[in-house]
């Protein structure tokens, strides 16, 4: 070792030869990357039981001999697909809950339509979960459910069972749920009241488009998509890397428009005045005051979370009027919480932990 | 072996690593005033009213040429959506056919609940 530079002069030649190896192999893969397809996303076997507009209710097929009696519906947010929790085999939430004996069900959306541009908050909070609720209560025979939310999954799941507080929500997990919308600093100044007109973006558009989520999210982080695109390179020569970018890549930029009025709502009621911090919310004339759900509660955050930062997400845990209540902040960001590597090693055994008691 | 901090390799990486979350995080500051707001909104608006005016000379140009217009093809994919739906509205009714007729009535094999009689693993990791 030359103790000067802490360079190991022997171990040149070899790190040359497995750096032009690399080079070589991103050359080949490089092609085979732009001329190929990535990999099937969402394949876990499911039903759709029901379809209507932006909703879409699916079962997935149990896998296991004997199974919890408390089904689960996980709502999904309203601005992704679903697919983020069932990514491909070996690497898919749902999976994972199927193998552990849960049955369960999804309330993934669909992109609403310009005729659907009318949707209120009220079609969401008190007609689409709702009836999701009912059609699982059916379907599987069981008047308990546990609900689970992710990102505005978890804030319609928080409408929901404030003003359905009497049942029959039997658990809620809210992963990564904002409710200081204060706290979301960058979305706060994108949408400042002083200069963004919701009105006329909504009237003028309709439909939120999609593109203009995209570039709100993917402004949080601007330098992100090119780091990324050079570390592409970098690994393409390695397969796992670049099967997980895939994955993610298409997911992140597979985002759904808003229907209008939904926007509308959420731009006035929550991101301006924080209503549902402010106990002030209410949907179709109905008071949704969180402090009225009082199910066992578990609310799972990220270190790291750029969309959802801590501080938006923290007084959930304190506002929510449920004695069992449990607060899990682990390692990763807003996505890396839910899937991938991460959440295999950290959220999915803690929420299974947590949950198999409360099921039964 | 070279270590990490003389890897020419990771010391790019982890170059890039820092760039990234420098080029961020100054990003985000001037993205947290408001007159970053303020002109964002404003190029926005005027964006979204040019294209909107754009979009109706097009119109007016494409119907001219007798070729179909945007709004003309998102009418069909919506079409398509349309019919894509109530396939999947005919599925999920013969689901729940299948559900409601039981395998022996509807000649299809209802594929077996499981019971849900399942309970939490001990502490040692067997079923109680």
């Amino acid at each position: 070792m030359n103790a000067a530079a802490g360079l190991d002069l022997a171990s040149i030649p070899e790190r040359i030869q497995s750096e032009v190896q690399r080079a070589i192999q991103r050359s080949i893969k490089g092609v085979e990357y732009i001329a190929s397809s990535g990999p099937s996303l969402g394949s876990t076997p499911k039903d759709i039981l029901n379809v209507r507009g932006t909703m879409n209710l699916y079962h997935y097929r149990p896998v296991s001999d004997e199974i919890y009696r408390v089904p689960i519906l996980i709502v999904m947010a309203t601005t992704n697909r679903g697919y983020i929790l069932d990514m491909v085999p070996g690497q898919s939430f749902i999976e994972f809950l199927l193998k552990r004996g849960y049955d369960v069900y999804m309330l993934d959306w669909a992109a609403p339509k310009p005729e659907e541009k009318s949707l209120r908050m009220e079609d969401y909070v008190l007609d689409f979960i709702p009836d999701c609720v009912r059609q699982v209560q059916r379907d599987s025979g069981e008047t308990d459910v546990t609900v689970i939310g992710y990102c505005f999954g978890g804030v319609l799941s928080l409408l929901y069972g404030s003003i359905f507080s009497d049942g029959p929500m039997k658990n809620l997990i809210c992963f990564t749920t904002p409710v200081d919308f204060r706290e979301m600093k960058l979305f706060q100044n994108f949408s400042d009241k002083r200069y963004f007109d919701v009105d006329r973006l909504v009237d003028s558009v309709g439909n939120v488009p999609p593109e203009m989520i995209l570039s709100s999210f993917e402004m949080l982080r601007p330098a992100s998509r090119a780091a990324s695109q050079v570390q592409l390179w970098e690994n393409i020569w390695n397969d796992e890397f670049v099967k997980s970018y895939r994955m993610f890549d298409r997911w992140a930029t597979d985002t759904l428009p808003l229907a209008g009025e939904y926007f509308r709502t959420i731009t006035k009621d929550l991101m301006w005045d924080n209503k549902l911090y402010n106990d002030a919310m209410s949907v179709g004339g109905r008071k949704a005051d969180i402090s009225s759900i009082k199910v066992p509660f578990l609310h799972a955050v990220a270190e790291h979370d750029h969309i959802v930062p801590y501080d938006a997400a923290k007084p959930l845990i304190q506002k929510i009027g449920s004695t069992d209540k449990q607060e899990v902040i682990l390692k990763g960001g807003h996505v890396s919480l839910v899937a991938g590597a991460n959440a295999i090693k950290r959220l999915w055994p803690k929420l299974d932990s947590w949950l198999c008691e409360r099921s039964t | 072996m070279a270590d990490k901090s003389t890897d020419p390799v990771a010391i790019w990486q982890n170059m890039m690593g820092e760039m990234e979350k420098g080029f961020n995080a100054f990003a985000n500051k001037a993205m947290e005033t408001p007159e970053f707001s303020k002109v964002v909104n404003q190029v926005g608006g005027v964006s979204a009213g040019a294209q909107k005016q754009l979009g109706d000379m097009m119109e007016k140009y494409l119907l001219a040429m007798n070729l179909p217009s945007r709004a003309q093809m998102v009418g069909m994919a919506e079409r398509l959506q349309s019919i894509e739906g109530q396939l999947n509205e005919i599925k999920a009714l013969l689901h729940q056919f299948r559900a409601n007729a039981g395998a022996a009535d509807s000649g299809f094999p209802a594929a077996p609940k499981p019971p849900r009689t399942k309970r939490p693993p001990s502490a040692g990791g067997e079923p109680k």
